[in-house]
């Protein structure tokens, strides 16, 4: 009972909105009723239209966001445990966090060309600085017990970013991925919609074209259903991952 | 000096061009762009697109703080109220805001006022959140005291709850700045004929690199600017908050 009180609200936005669009108070073509949204949302998926873009969202995010990882890990280390890295990089990354980078769009797609790559290329980009930031941070941060200790034992420079530094800034480096993920879907989204060609930030804009609200809410359904998909499977690999971490060291 | 890495990157960047590492067609070389921007500075072009693109994200930005402080407070407040936004808040919670665009448009048209209910629907989340969490952890005792002296319930949201959510309210706040710009570019970039986003996209549709660079910065400018104007105002307001120091 308590969970039925509790999508209430949600259950009646949906009935209204369901309501005033078969009553026709607003135009039904611009404002169709939820149920309409539902039934095409369902066929999307039985006719096959909808795996494809959903494929290619899907795999730019994640690959944009797997080579910002790849990157921004080594990178932010580095910026934690030596001086010159971090005098180099901290500035650039600290001034570029807050910067639009989606404004990068049209250059990537010069340097880049119209498909996949420069999506992916801006996605990574865009991923790049909470990842460098958040595992800089936690290289900075940690105690320096642990490296006086694996020093005397004597683990070399390179071993001891690797065996040392990056478990225990493993729950920061975490704390961007899980940032990151949220970046990458949004920014293949938007770089489908102002750069074509594919995906389903392509298939919304196309659906806008031909004023077909239906198909342009179910896809906007699928992508804010990719998103909190994406975003839940990282934060439940947060716990098995990262299962020997009991708190801030 | 901590500045100085910028300024190397920048060096760099002219000398590879100068030296012709860098083929213009690849990358105008610092002096082009920077020429490009002095010429709209000079035209005032550039000051009535920007001009343009602050009405969009001020405008809703401004909505989003108003209305999103005021939901925020009163749903941490009353529990009705509560019960009936938060479910449909976390329905709203995952959905990229810039995909909103194309809908908003089919509603309400391609002109501004789809752009500036998508940024208020996008800065809207992180404010209603921050105040929410802000006056929800009001410590009690503030209120008792507060009541204890016969404050009314309507006074007491302004006079003791408002400002004692006030620090989590401005960081809040300081995320949607940020999403403003984010969500403004996205919707210039898609349908607008005025407004820094169709400025960069129109330049970089022609193959004008170096002003759609110098725009590029100018926004990157831009932005920087309004974040550490921000960050100084709030120290000022909130001289009185452990935040300032």
């Amino acid at each position: 009972m308590p969970l039925l009180i509790r999508i209430a609200p949600v259950a009646l936005v949906l009935a209204a909105w369901e309501l005033v669009s078969r009553a026709a108070l607003v135009n039904p073509h611009v404002f169709p009723p939820v149920s309409e949204i539902a039934l095409r949302w369902v066929a999307l998926f039985v006719d096959g239209r909808i795996y494809l873009p959903l494929w290619e969202t899907v795999w730019r995010a994640l690959a944009g966001f797997a080579v910002a990882v790849a990157i921004g890990v080594p990178l932010g280390l580095l910026m934690g445990r030596v001086r010159a890295a971090e005098w180099f990089f901290e500035p650039l990354f600290s001034f570029g966090f807050p910067l639009p980078k989606i404004a990068l769009i049209p250059l990537y797609v010069h340097w880049f060309g119209l498909f996949s790559l420069s999506k992916v290329m801006l996605i990574s980009t865009d991923c790049l600085f909470p990842m460098v930031l958040f595992t800089y941070h936690g290289a900075r941060g940690l105690s320096p017990v642990y490296l006086w200790s694996a020093q005397s034992r004597g683990t070399g420079r390179v071993r001891m970013l690797w065996r040392v530094v990056l478990p225990l800034s493993a729950a920061s480096i975490y704390d961007g991925i899980q940032v990151a993920i949220v970046v990458a879907v949004l920014v293949a989204v938007v770089s489908e919609m102002v750069s074509g060609s594919t995906g389903l930030g392509q298939l919304m804009i196309r659906s806008y074209r031909f004023g077909d609200v239906r198909t342009a809410f179910a896809a906007l359904v699928t992508i804010s259903l990719v998103g909190y998909a994406l975003y839940s499977a990282v934060q439940w690999l947060r716990g098995r991952l990262l299962f020997w971490h009991t708190g801030d060291v | 000096m901590r500045l100085l890495p910028l300024f190397i990157i920048v060096a760099a960047w002219q000398a590879a061009s100068s030296a012709g590492w860098l083929p213009k067609a690849l990358l105008p070389s610092f002096w082009e762009v920077a020429s490009a921007l002095g010429a709209l500075v000079s035209s005032g072009e550039i000051f009535r697109h920007t001009a343009s693109s602050f009405a969009r994200a001020g405008a809703g930005f401004a909505i989003a703080v108003i209305g999103g402080i005021a939901l925020g407070i009163v749903m941490a407040r009353v529990k009705a109220v509560q019960r009936a936004v938060e479910p449909v808040l976390l329905l709203i919670y995952p959905v990229p805001k810039p995909a909103l665009i194309p809908l908003f448009m089919i509603w309400l048209g391609i002109g501004d006022v789809s752009k500036v209910t998508v940024i208020a629907l996008a800065c809207l989340l992180p404010v209603v959140v921050a105040s929410f969490n802000g006056a929800r952890s009001v410590d009690d005792v503030l209120l008792w005291s507060a009541r204890a002296r016969g404050t009314s319930e309507h006074r007491l949201l302004w006079r003791v709850v408002l400002p004692a959510a006030l620090p989590q309210i401005a960081a809040g706040v300081r995320t949607a700045i940020a999403i403003a710009i984010i969500v403004l570019v996205s919707s210039e970039f898609i349908s607008a004929e005025t407004g820094l986003g169709y400025l960069i996209f129109s330049y970089g549709g022609v193959g004008a690199d170096d002003a759609m660079l110098a725009v590029v910065i100018w926004l990157g400018a831009l932005g920087y600017l309004l974040d550490r104007l921000y960050l100084a105002g709030l120290r000022r307001a909130m001289s009185w908050h452990a935040f300032a120091h």
